[in-house]
């Protein structure tokens, strides 16, 4: 920053505390500074070789009357009757004190607007080796994130809050992806790393593939200002249920027709995976005592039973195909007198066990297109991650019970597989949208020690989490703790006065709760100010309208939902 | 029982100094614009061109200490350590304090005293004509009013400028378009006839003009009534003089250009102890310069760190801030 500086856009005023974490500018004549701008001032200690450089952003400015003493002297003021001095001064919550002696600034100090070297020191852009883009800055510059703190060298995981519709946090997070992706943060690893996402709101991740026509050249720009080429995602696959009544067992998507898959398990997966557990994954199963039950009954099957052929399992002779007759064959066992003590479990009462009944009976509805073999095996019916960069697995069209069932059982599969190859690289990030879903605050439930154990060991195993909530006080407080980043998009007033928004500032709070869509508040380990960061207009379609092509299935752009991005000017040129 | 409340803070007096103000020595003539037994309020013409912009010069003047200057063993005169400041605000649709000055001085009678170096910065000896009070008074205020002469003839910069300034002209008549706005009526100008014309005022309204002869001054003054809540025949009235030596059309025409153009300006009482008098730039202005005075404790600390140093006659090293009067 030395040399040829531009004047300075004000002065450190002595009427309000200076302090090394906080203090105030009084702006110049014809000079401005809007929030989130950075600013540098310097002051010399004795003893010390160079100036220390207290550099930081802009959280408040404000603007008022100096020689006014009552609200009404405006009138004259705005009269010419009275003289007053128009002051603004900006309040400037300190970044970065380099060398590290904190010294407030003195009052009367010139404050520069940092730019280049000097916003990247402030913003501790210098320090980091590895720069992932997250979204430009007001001042259309890029800020970054660290990768060290996302694929788990010091620490991992994404967590993002915001109302839905509004706070666009699925976009975000696959805005995310595509930096990570695409921006050769990630290097030559880029091309084995893998996104696994569940699609758990429409249909509007299932275009990942696809340009958006719909993005012009301004935001065109934009990412290229953050260093990427905009696109679509080059590699994905999608994952859809099966279509319900469907014979043939053809995914259930009304606007993708190609290169969809549908997944399910098979009754053999279902045994010999031990995948009982994930259907008694409500809250309500949580306040039951029938959890010994389940896994009485679960080892009971792979004790009982053996493969037959099409992924069929068959047990005392009886060949299962469906999921209503494995439900029908369980109930039978259990209820039976002799055999219920063998499958249940001894000395287990007969309320439990009626109690596990009706839970069990009520499952078919969601679960009976999911767990099957009545169609003809084929080898690619679970969801893998390996076969494409991005791997959308949809859950929309899914009751909650089985959105529960097939999140659960595919992190748990995509640990284990981590856990057996042993080694934390190539990385593995999973999109899970509606935490508050499946790791509540309150309560226990296999799938929450999934991502306990995803948020608590995946760092070290290579898996990342980026999960969003609307509202993170309903969310686990461990995983939100084990997120590295946080991020924060509109909000909820009364929500972002909550205790788990502590990380942002109070001026920031406020600002989250008028925040435009694509707006996000990123808060990170080495910057101790979150970072108001704007990314741009998604280059990949979010709906059958956007995508280029032809559109065969156009009757199904009903059942699109609202666009996250409507009331983001599409055309907007950047700050 | 009619009656009605002066609306200045008791703690100025009261606009009129009761107790009968001693009428003036001075011969006064009440026939400059209109015959004495021809006298009734006037309003200003509607038609009366509004100057295009109005300068307010006032001043103020702070003790900050008083002291005793040993000029032999054993004897010492007293002196006084003031601050004074002048300004101009301009009002030409923005009100602007354009200009401000800042001075500190000793002001005393005794041969020895010199120049006072202070971290409040130097305080510059001024010669009072004698020791009394009163004496070193009215050097300070002799000192500030030609701060205000200066200020008011670099405020003016296109010529047709009004110049108001607060307080009798003294020494100021020289400056032409000048107006002295006097709030406090110590001295009756007028016979008793004539002071009923002033009760008989209404807001915006003026006497006719009469000359005051005071040599070395001769002055031409008329009372004019600004807006303001009903407060005795004398509330709200003020007292403006003009070069005396103006030729009785031109003084007409200026006393009829000032007493429309001031009612605007006329304070209200809840945002002044001395309203409407106490016109707002005036009062702004003044705000503005005692805030440039400094901290009174800072300097009175400073003046005591200077005195226990022991050494008049300056050579500190401090140096004199922006702003603060040369010598």
């Amino acid at each position: 920053m030395a040399g040829s500086q531009p004047p300075p856009v004000g002065r450190v005023i002595g009427t309000d505390d200076a302090t090394p974490l906080a203090f105030w500018v009084a702006l110049a004549e014809g000079q401005y500074l809007q929030l989130d701008d950075v600013v540098v001032c310097e002051r010399v200690v004795p003893g010390l070789d160079e100036p220390v450089r207290v550099s930081g952003v802009v959280a408040q400015v404000r603007a008022r009357h100096e020689g006014a003493r009552f609200d009404s002297d405006v009138f004259l003021v705005a009269d010419g009757v009275l003289p007053a001095a128009t002051v603004e001064a900006a309040e400037v919550v300190t970044t970065r004190v380099e060398p590290e002696v904190y010294v407030p600034p003195l009052p009367g100090s010139p404050a520069h607007r940092a730019a280049g070297a000097g916003r990247d020191q402030a913003l501790f852009f210098d320090r980091m080796d590895k720069k992932l883009p997250i979204g430009l800055g007001r001042d259309g510059q890029a800020l970054y994130a660290n990768l060290e703190f996302v694929d788990g060298t010091r620490g991992a995981h994404v967590n993002i809050s915001g109302i839905s519709g509004v706070a666009t946090k699925t976009t975000y997070a696959t805005f995310l992806l595509y930096a990570l992706f695409h921006s050769g943060v990630l290097a030559e690893e880029a091309a084995n790393t893998h996104a696994l996402i569940f699609n758990v709101k429409g249909e509007d991740l299932l275009f990942l593939d696809h340009e958006n026509t719909r993005l012009d050249d301004a935001q065109r720009d934009r990412y290229r200002r953050l260093g990427l080429v905009p696109g679509a995602f080059g590699s994905v696959a999608v994952f859809a249920p099966p279509r319900r009544g469907d014979p043939n067992a053809g995914p259930d998507v009304a606007t993708r027709t190609q290169g969809v898959h549908a997944f399910y398990w098979t009754l053999a997966d279902f045994v010999e995976g031990e995948l009982l557990p994930f259907v008694f994954a409500d809250a309500e199963d949580d306040r039951q005592q029938y959890t010994m039950v389940v896994h009485n009954v679960t080892a009971a099957l792979a004790r009982h039973g053996e493969r037959a052929g099409d992924g069929a399992w068959r047990v005392d002779g009886r060949t299962l195909r469906t999921y209503r007759e494995l439900v029908d064959l369980v109930v039978e066992k259990v209820t039976d007198d002799v055999e219920g003590p063998e499958w249940a479990g001894r000395a287990v009462g007969t309320g439990t066990v009626n109690a596990f009944v009706r839970r069990l009976l009520s499952s078919q509805r969601a679960l009976d297109r999911l767990v099957r073999a009545d169609v003809p095996e084929r080898a690619r019916h679970l969801i893998e991650t390996d076969g494409a960069q991005v791997t959308v697995v949809d859950l929309h069209n899914l009751p909650d019970r089985a959105k529960r069932f097939v999140v659960g059982v595919t992190l748990r599969r995509a640990f284990e597989r981590k856990e057996q190859t042993g080694t934390a690289r190539p990385l593995l990030f999973v999109v899970l949208d509606e935490l508050n879903k499946y790791a509540p605050r309150d309560g226990d439930s296999p799938i929450k020690e999934i991502l306990l154990d995803v948020a608590e060991r995946g760092r070290s195993l290579g898996i990342v989490l980026i999960g969003a909530q609307q509202t993170a006080s309903e969310v686990e407080r461990r995983i939100i703790a084990n997120s590295s980043i946080r991020v924060v998009g509109r909000l909820d007033p009364a929500e972002a006065a909550r205790p788990e928004y502590g990380f942002l500032p109070p001026t920031h709070q406020r600002r989250a709760t008028i925040a435009k869509p694509g707006t996000m508040f990123v808060m990170q380990p080495e910057i101790p100010v979150p970072l108001v960061a704007e990314f741009p207009f998604p280059a990949w379609a979010t709906r059958p309208s956007e995508r280029d092509g032809p559109d065969p299935a156009a009757t199904g752009a009903a059942a699109v939902p609202d666009d996250p991005f409507v009331g983001l000017p599409g055309s907007s040129s950047g700050p | 029982m009619r009656f009605s409340v002066d609306p200045w803070d008791p703690a100025y007096g009261a606009s009129l100094v009761e107790s009968e103000p001693a009428p003036t020595g001075a011969p006064v003539a009440a026939d400059v614009e209109v015959p004495p037994d021809a006298w009734a309020p006037r309003r200003p013409p509607p038609a009366t061109p509004l100057p295009p912009a109005i300068v307010f010069v006032d001043g103020v003047r702070r003790v900050d200490a008083r002291t005793w200057i040993e000029d032999a063993p054993g004897s010492a005169q007293p002196g006084i350590f003031a601050s004074y400041a002048a300004g101009a605000v301009r009002c030409d649709g923005t009100a602007t304090v354009t200009a401000a000055v800042v001075g500190r001085g000793l002001f005393s009678a005794s041969p020895a005293a010199a120049d006072v170096e202070t971290r409040a910065g130097r305080f510059r000896a001024h010669p009072a004509k004698d020791p009394s009070p009163e004496a070193l008074v009215y050097a300070l205020h002799d000192r500030m009013a030609a701060c205000e002469v200066r200020i008011a003839e670099e405020a003016r910069r296109r010529g047709d400028e009004l110049l108001v300034l607060d307080g009798p002209l003294r020494t100021r008549g020289h400056l032409p378009d000048a107006v002295g706005v006097v709030k406090t009526h110590h001295v009756r100008y007028l016979p008793a006839e004539l002071d009923r014309v002033v009760g008989a005022l209404g807001a915006g309204e003026r006497t006719p003009l009469f000359r005051v002869d005071a040599p070395p001054f001769s002055r031409c003054s008329w009372y004019l009534r600004l807006p303001g809540p009903d407060g005795g025949p004398w509330a709200g009235v003020v007292r403006c003089e003009i070069d005396g030596a103006l030729a009785p059309a031109r003084a007409s025409a200026l006393a009829d250009r000032v007493s429309l153009a001031l009612p605007r300006f006329a304070s209200e009482g809840h945002k002044d102890s001395r309203a409407p008098q106490n016109l707002y730039p005036i009062g702004g202005l003044e705000r503005d310069l005692r805030h440039r005075l400094g901290d009174a404790a800072l300097v009175y600390r400073a003046l005591r760190a200077a005195s226990r140093a022991g050494a008049p006659g300056g050579g500190g090293g401090v140096e004199a801030a922006a702003g603060i009067e040369p010598a």
